[in-house]
């Protein structure tokens, strides 16, 4: 990547995260009041960003699959960038996360008295297992270079990595071997984890009996492929950024297509199914998204810039690289409306007929919008990742590490 | 026309059916409510009663008083259904609590432990009848400007009623600012801590029409078991399973 880019990325970064001071700065000092989400859409912009962030984890989960379950070697060089990806995409979701809980300094209870009939309990429980997962194999993964930037000298920071090192200073032959089995024993280990993971979120909201657009067996399908989606898409981007060659790009861009395909197919057939269904809750749902005040974020930003035209590009120039960077960073980007989109709407319809004129306050009403505060909160929480996210793969071997991996992924 | 007309008040037969299940065993009572909505004018005097015993800060509402209008003009109709919690017997707001900081007591009382809750309000997305608010840390008195002398300013309104601890489960729940209940989902918990004294709900003994009747829906002798064997009973959303402990009559 062009250094001219990189300090582009950073200098933005530092931007976001000085512009987004001021909605952490109302969060933590004048609690929930600053907010616009109330009790009848108790989950607003924070949950959408959570479940994006969760998402976007599917990139290393696509990574680990191709390249442990499948035996493609092409991708094994972006394992280790993309374990970082998911580690930093796990730090942002826990950073927004606990800011949308109205006491974060209690999350202590999931472990002290969890309920296991909750899935809320078995989605944190998936979290820690994700974080213990992937911190283990990127530390296995890392290893090796830790040691040898800790010898040099010269290097900028090597007593921190000598720290990181714990000490060590030589890595035999016989260190590799073992470090490459464990890692690949937590790869394959972390493909039963990750499906469950990623339907978790889905069964999250599937549950819900009183929710009829969520509850249904789809709902954790279409979760699982929607995370596919929008983690094959960032990691088809960030191959771009760092390893911009055909043979990686092209099977990715392929796989990204095919999802993006099967996508569609789901919420096309749960569009079909609701409004056929005439179910009064679930069409006032879909009509929320389709024709509502924000029709323009499901027919504009996801339909038309998230998908006619990442489908296109995708189709029409199946091996340019930069048309499939582009298909891809489409979708990325457009990816938040598809999560907001999916949230608000049911939440955004009122459970008891004449409940909306009854008690009249402002978090008694459905017509939820996420106002500056909450913004400048999710703004300064994608800078933080973005900046660990690149800072990290100057300082850390992220790179290095994926260089010749491919030769010995299987 | 062939009916008794009624010889005594109902609130002082579910006084005495109160006494007589504070009597037994806490296990053997499971509390219950029924509405009449035949009775129920509207007049939103239980929201008030609610909000005045529990000390609701502003959006934090436990019952309210739907209106709803019935036909198409000019034959149109208004009935008024209040809306409790339902204290369902299989209710879907515990089983989804991450950190088992609700449950239903052996009462049949949905209730909230206020210093175990962590503010996810998955519990509220997942109640049926929205009868769960989050206490987003409001206040009545904000933006009441500040002053001296003669005029009340914001400190004096604000420790007229709003620094008044709130009762609810018996404790008294601090001056309000980022600690509970303050961040917690909140709900209406059938005034536990009054029926611990042997007081009726605020919301039954502020009923004007009568239209609330409470006590234990198993003791036979009850107003509420009576209700409840009405041919006019129902209850919201039945469909679901849930199984509410809160009764309608037609």
């Amino acid at each position: 990547m062009r250094d001219k880019y990189y300090n582009l990325i950073i200098g933005l970064a530092i931007i976001g995260l000085i512009i987004g001071s001021w909605g952490m700065f109302q969060r933590l000092f004048f609690g929930h009041l600053p907010m616009a989400y109330g009790s009848y859409v108790p989950w607003g912009l924070w949950v959408a960003f959570d479940l994006f962030f969760l998402g976007l984890t599917a990139g290393a989960f696509i990574i680990t699959v191709l390249t442990y379950g499948y035996r493609i070697k092409w991708f094994a060089s972006l394992g280790p960038i993309s374990v970082f990806m998911v580690l930093v995409t796990l730090m942002c979701e826990g950073l927004i996360i606990s800011m949308d809980l109205g006491h974060p300094l209690r999350i202590y209870r999931f472990l002290v008295t969890p309920n296991f009939k909750s899935m809320l309990t078995w989605l944190v429980i998936f979290i820690l297992s994700m974080w213990a997962i992937y911190l283990t194999w990127f530390y296995l993964i890392l290893k090796e270079y830790f040691i040898q930037w800790s010898q040099d000298k010269n290097r900028r920071g090597h007593k921190l990595y000598g720290w990181l090192a714990r000490g060590k200073q030589t890595y035999t032959e016989a260190d590799r071997e073992r470090d490459r089995r464990l890692v690949r024993r937590l790869a394959i280990f972390s493909i039963p984890v990750g499906v469950l993971f990623f339907g978790l979120h889905g069964a999250l909201f599937a549950v819900l009996l009183n929710r009829p657009l969520w509850n249904g067996a789809m709902t954790p399908l279409l979760f699982t492929v929607a995370a596919l989606l929008s983690g094959g898409a960032l990691i088809s981007f960030l191959a771009y950024l760092f390893y911009p060659k055909e043979e990686i790009l092209q099977p990715l861009g392929h796989i990204v297509l095919s999802l993006l395909v099967v996508f569609l197919f789901l919420e096309g057939m749960q569009f079909f199914v609701g409004y056929q269904s005439g179910i009064t809750g679930v069409v006032t749902s879909l009509n929320l998204i389709a024709f509502g005040p924000f029709w323009w974020a499901f027919w504009i930003v996801h339909l038309l810039i998230g998908s006619v035209i990442p489908l296109f590009l995708l189709i029409s120039r199946p091996r340019d690289v930069r048309a499939i960077a582009w298909a891809c960073f489409l979708i990325l980007l457009t990816f938040f409306a598809v999560r907001l989109n999916y949230l608000i709407p049911d939440l955004a319809v009122y459970k008891l007929e004449g409940l909306e004129n009854t008690f009249f306050h402002k978090r008694l009403r459905t017509d939820y919008v996420p106002n500056l505060n909450e913004w400048l909160v999710s703004v300064w929480v994608i800078s933080l990742g973005i900046l660990t996210f690149f800072l990290g793969s100057r300082w850390l071997p992220v790179l290095p590490a994926g260089k010749g991996e491919e030769e010995h992924a299987c | 026309m062939g009916r008794d007309l009624p010889t005594e008040d109902p609130l002082v037969r579910m006084q005495r059916d109160l006494k007589r299940a504070l009597q037994k065993k806490p296990e053997e009572i499971k509390w219950g409510m029924v509405i009449d909505i035949a009775k129920c004018i509207g007049c939103h005097a239980c929201t008030v009663a609610c909000v005045a015993e529990n000390k609701l800060p502003p959006g934090v509402v436990y019952r309210t008083v739907i209106e709803e209008e019935i036909g198409s003009y000019p034959h149109v109709g208004r009935r008024f259904i209040p809306r409790p919690c339902m204290h369902c017997q299989n209710p879907p707001c515990t089983h989804v609590c991450p950190v088992t900081a609700t449950w239903q007591t052996e009462q049949g009382v949905v209730i909230v432990d206020y210093k175990r809750c962590i503010g996810c309000r998955y519990c509220l997305v997942a109640c049926p009848y929205a009868a769960r608010t989050s206490d987003f840390g409001e206040w009545y008195t904000a933006g009441t400007p500040e002053a001296s002398g003669m005029i009340i300013g914001r400190k004096t309104a604000a420790a007229d009623y709003e620094l008044h601890p709130s009762a609810e489960y018996g404790k008294q729940w601090p001056e309000r600012g980022h600690g509970s209940p303050v961040g917690n989902a909140r709900k209406c918990h059938f005034c536990l801590h009054r029926l611990k004294v042997g007081m009726l709900p605020a919301c039954t003994t502020s009923c004007i029409g009568r239209a609330t009747i409470f006590g234990d829906r198993t003791d036979p002798e009850s107003l509420v078991f009576e209700m409840i064997s009405s041919p006019r009973m129902f209850r919201l959303k039945e469909e679901l399973g849930t199984k509410p402990s809160v009764y309608y009559l037609k």
